[in-house]
């Protein structure tokens, strides 16, 4: 059983204690959202989805350019970041964190926070 | 050389990916993940960003074909491929209503906005028990073919039919 509050929670505290993290959302690798904290106006399905797709075509790019397992995916834009990682092999994160935030912390935090989610969605 | 870009799409289950496998020259590239939808009810995995096959027609011609993701969440997906395609595939599975609905909302983006040849591709109908669904009613005069995905010949024609339109 997968305990939803304890996502969201989880997921709450990742997003207000992380420096520069300004939002988060674990989605099942086929699109469904299972827990999110997202800024205002992002739609949550349609965020959902995109991650989903996201992740399996660098993850399929990944694999056909022979780049080996792929840690992430990093979309650096002008606002700042979105990454997606995979979490365990059920779920799919996405953390958007500003264009100030340091990578090398961004990604610790991640890792952390996968490691985290991992368990609670397994 | 000249490189044709087909864009294979329709609601969930229609026979969208199992179209392309069965006619690609080539190793499909696709995004299929398990399925934890009612889409799980239908089939264990769904692609969740595109397929992609290559056909090499006679003379030096090849065709792309890429297909979409089923579900309405992925309809940005749809959007990103079918606006760079020169014609389009809509696939149909014949015994359900919603499949014939969301064919006619394509078919209404085609007409509408991208003005490129398509087809319908009638998926199914071999299960059909008690008579065609009303396909008149929900597709109009829309060109409309049957076509078995898993059966290379009527995949190749089904496809020849669309580039005929060309």
């Amino acid at each position: 059983m997968i305990n939803i509050s304890m996502l969201q929670s989880e997921l709450q505290n990742f997003v207000s204690g992380a420096s520069d993290v300004q939002g988060a959302a674990l989605v099942s690798p086929d699109g469904l959202a299972l827990a999110s904290v997202l800024p205002g106006p992002m739609d949550e399905e349609r965020t959902a989805a995109m991650s989903a797709s996201m992740l399996s075509l660098g993850e399929r790019i990944g694999r056909e350019l022979s780049r080996g397992s792929v840690e992430r995916i990093v979309v650096e834009g002008e606002k700042g970041y979105g990454v997606l990682v995979s979490c365990g092999s059920d779920a799919v994160l996405l953390v958007l964190a500003s264009s100030g935030a340091k990578q090398g912390i961004l990604f610790l935090e991640i890792k952390r926070i996968v490691g985290k989610l991992t368990p609670l969605v397994g | 050389m000249k490189i044709l870009r087909v864009v294979v799409t329709g609601g969930v289950g229609a026979g969208k990916t199992t179209f392309i496998r069965t006619i690609s020259d080539t190793d499909v590239i696709d995004t299929d993940k398990r399925a934890t939808d009612e889409t799980a009810n239908l089939k264990p995995q769904t692609t969740v960003a595109m397929d992609f096959g290559t056909l090499l027609l006679p003379g030096k011609d090849s065709l792309h074909l890429y297909g979409t993701p089923g579900q309405a969440r992925f309809e940005f997906m749809r959007d990103i491929l079918i606006k760079k395609a020169q014609a389009c595939v809509v696939l149909a599975n014949a015994t359900r209503e919603v499949d014939l609905l969301y064919a006619r909302s394509v078919i209404e983006l085609i007409e509408g906005q991208l003005q490129i040849p398509y087809l319908v591709g009638l998926t199914h109908t071999d299960l059909l028990s008690g008579g065609l669904l009303d396909v008149s009613a929900a597709l109009g005069e829309a060109p409309i073919t049957n076509v078995n995905v898993t059966d290379k010949t009527s995949v190749k024609m089904a496809l020849t039919k669309l580039l005929e339109q060309l």
